[in-house]
């Protein structure tokens, strides 16, 4: 699934088969708008634009939003993280608190209060969902890291005469780092559904001809006893690329673990 | 005992954790010494402080533990003392320690070569090529069959007795002069022991390295080790040659310990004797005997002050006011063995 989602979001040209943005009026004159046809996969929008190849184009912009944000909130996030477990005592408390603070507001009004700062736009709602995704992480492998730290083989690893900084890289971390790995491919799957969100409150991409999932669902509210279908594929976009995710996330939960390497 | 010169002599060594119920006093002032190609065993019960000696002698203690006095001089050097990365020189390279239990001393998420290989390169200036070598070389000395194969292997596809010899071969990879073996079978079968026991018998004798075994079997102690201290709430109740300490146990806990082995020549239906009561509360620094409340010799002293270690024959050192008789010990192996 997630593979169709990839490879779709990055050939998009070839598969769609009209230009997104090109609006062809005259699709328009039986009145709105012309269902699932043979020349129009989904139909066609309100502004003569092919849906299908609108919900093609916007699964780049949904990977592309997923990834970065996730990026950013992942990086920052294993930073906090990784030193707080590893140093302990009153940095860890105060890193942990500030955490705290930063989870205790929900994360789409976290990220609406962003994106009201920085104003609109694709690369501020990439920074928005980003941070809300911080404290997931941090938190993750904060916690992780501090199971590691307290097991036998890292005692051991000190006995041999290992030097502090690689025991953290090469011990500790790669033990405590596939709870995160999975928790970023459902953070994934979070963040698609945050940016349509904030897509859909008119907080997306400004210019309004964006195939942006969210964006979509806001245009075709208007529409939706005559024409159902406008909302309802790529919502149906949105769930098939988050259920995708998460399914690999469980995935990768079972294939990180070394116990069940090489017994495929 | 031979009068060998020391390799690792360990003085009043105490050791404390710091918790949220008070201070834990693990180890009150304990004094051993170690000499090339000797085997030394540290008996006790669980909780006794055999494990914390050994982590503050490879100066690896938990944040909450700290070394209060002592020193454990290891050539002109006091490990005690040392700074961190000092330290760190010597641990792996010098004094080397196996684990209680393999099955989670082994990184599950790194091959056992690498982990035998990150030893070497991180104590002498090997290649990787080389390390690989000397790794497979040390998989193979601890008898694990088509070493070079093996290194590739993780941990989990090791089972308790080969991740055992993985470990010590860990432990050897750079020929320490002490090592530190605690537990090192008490979480292997019987059969795997005596493979196990046997192969760090041969490995000492051939490196004469000095062998510090920490475990709570006394049979392990009478089968390896020449020189014995016998633990207790984080002191030596009793101390001496394996023969000694076998034969004429002076100290009560340690007619106790003696007394709580299943014996094969025993009588039928005689019913062993274990220690009554439970283990001294650590939270308070010992003002009087530890096993006082505990002790069917108990006199009035033992309630009163801490009994010194006293030597009462060469070489056998006893910390007790009403030592057991001479020989209580054979007389109730006489009434205990079947007519």
């Amino acid at each position: 699934m997630v593979g169709t989602f990839v490879f779709v979001a990055l050939f998009a040209p070839l598969i769609a088969p009209y230009d997104p943005l090109h609006q062809d009026l005259s699709l328009l004159n039986g009145g709105c708008c012309p269902g699932p046809s043979a020349e129009h996969l989904f139909g066609v929008d309100p502004l003569g634009r092919d849906l299908f190849s609108r919900v093609v184009y916007g699964a780049r912009y949904s990977l592309l939003i997923g990834v970065v944000s996730v990026a950013v909130g992942l990086s920052i996030g294993l930073l906090i993280g990784a030193v707080a477990g590893y140093a302990g005592g009153w940095v860890d408390s105060v890193l942990m608190r500030l955490m705290d603070i930063m989870l205790s507001i929900p994360g789409l009004l976290l990220a609406i209060g962003i994106v009201a700062a920085l104003g609109p736009g694709l690369v501020q709602i990439m920074i928005a969902v980003g941070v809300t995704q911080i404290p997931i992480f941090a938190r993750l492998l904060r916690g992780s890291i501090l199971s590691t730290k307290e097991t036998d083989y890292i005692l051991a690893a000190r006995s041999i005469g290992i030097r502090g900084r690689v025991i953290l890289s090469s011990h500790v971390i790669p033990n405590s780092i596939s709870p995160v790995i999975v928790q970023g491919t459902l953070a994934l799957a979070t963040a698609i559904i945050d940016v349509a969100g904030l897509g859909f409150l008119g907080l997306g991409p400004q210019d309004p001809s964006t195939p942006e999932w969210g964006t979509m669902l806001t245009d075709t509210t208007r529409y939706l006893q005559t024409a159902p279908f406008l909302a309802l594929i790529p919502g149906a976009a949105i769930v098939i690329s988050v259920l995708g995710f998460n399914l690999i996330g469980d995935g990768l939960r079972e294939a990180l673990d070394p116990r069940f390497r090489g017994r495929a | 005992m031979a009068e060998r010169d020391a390799l690792l002599s360990v003085e009043d060594l105490r050791v404390e954790f710091w918790t949220s119920r008070g201070t834990i006093h693990a180890v009150n002032g304990i004094t051993f010494d170690i000499a090339p190609g000797e085997t030394l065993g540290i008996v006790g019960e669980s909780g006794c402080g055999k494990s914390v000696t050994a982590l503050a002698l490879m100066g690896i203690l938990p944040r909450a533990g700290r070394v209060t006095t002592g020193s454990a001089l290891f050539g002109d050097r006091d490990l005690i003392q040392l700074s961190d990365k000092e330290m760190r020189d010597i641990r792996g390279r010098e004094i080397a320690m196996i684990f209680q239990d393999p099955m989670t001393s082994l990184n599950p998420v790194l091959t056992i070569g690498r982990q035998i290989r990150e030893a070497l390169e991180t104590h002498f200036d090997m290649s990787k090529r080389e390390a690989e070598d000397r790794a497979a070389e040390l998989i193979d000395r601890v008898g694990i069959p088509s070493a070079h194969q093996r290194l590739r292997d993780y941990p989990h596809q090791f089972s308790g007795g080969m991740r055992q010899r993985a470990m010590i071969a860990m432990a050897l990879a750079c020929k320490p002069k002490v090592l530190i073996a605690d537990e090192p079978t008490t979480a292997l079968d019987v059969t795997i022991q005596a493979q196990i026991l046997n192969l760090l018998r041969e490995l000492v004798a051939e490196e004469n390295a000095a062998l510090i075994m920490i475990t709570h079997d006394l049979g392990v102690v009478a089968g390896m080790c020449e020189r014995v201290h016998v633990m207790y709430a984080g002191m030596f109740m009793e101390t001496g040659t394996t023969r000694q300490l076998f034969a004429r146990p002076r100290h009560p806990y340690t007619l106790g310990l003696l007394q709580s082995i299943p014996r094969l020549d025993a009588a039928r239906k005689t019913r062993l004797h274990p220690i009554e009561g439970a283990p001294r509360d650590m939270l308070r620094p010992p003002a009087a005997c530890p096993f006082q409340p505990r002790c069917r010799f108990e006199v009035e002293a033992s309630s009163q002050e801490v009994p010194p270690l006293e030597e009462i024959e060469r070489g056998h050192k006893v910390a007790c006011f009403n030592p057991v008789p001479e020989d209580e010990w054979q007389n109730l192996r006489k009434q205990a063995v079947a007519p």
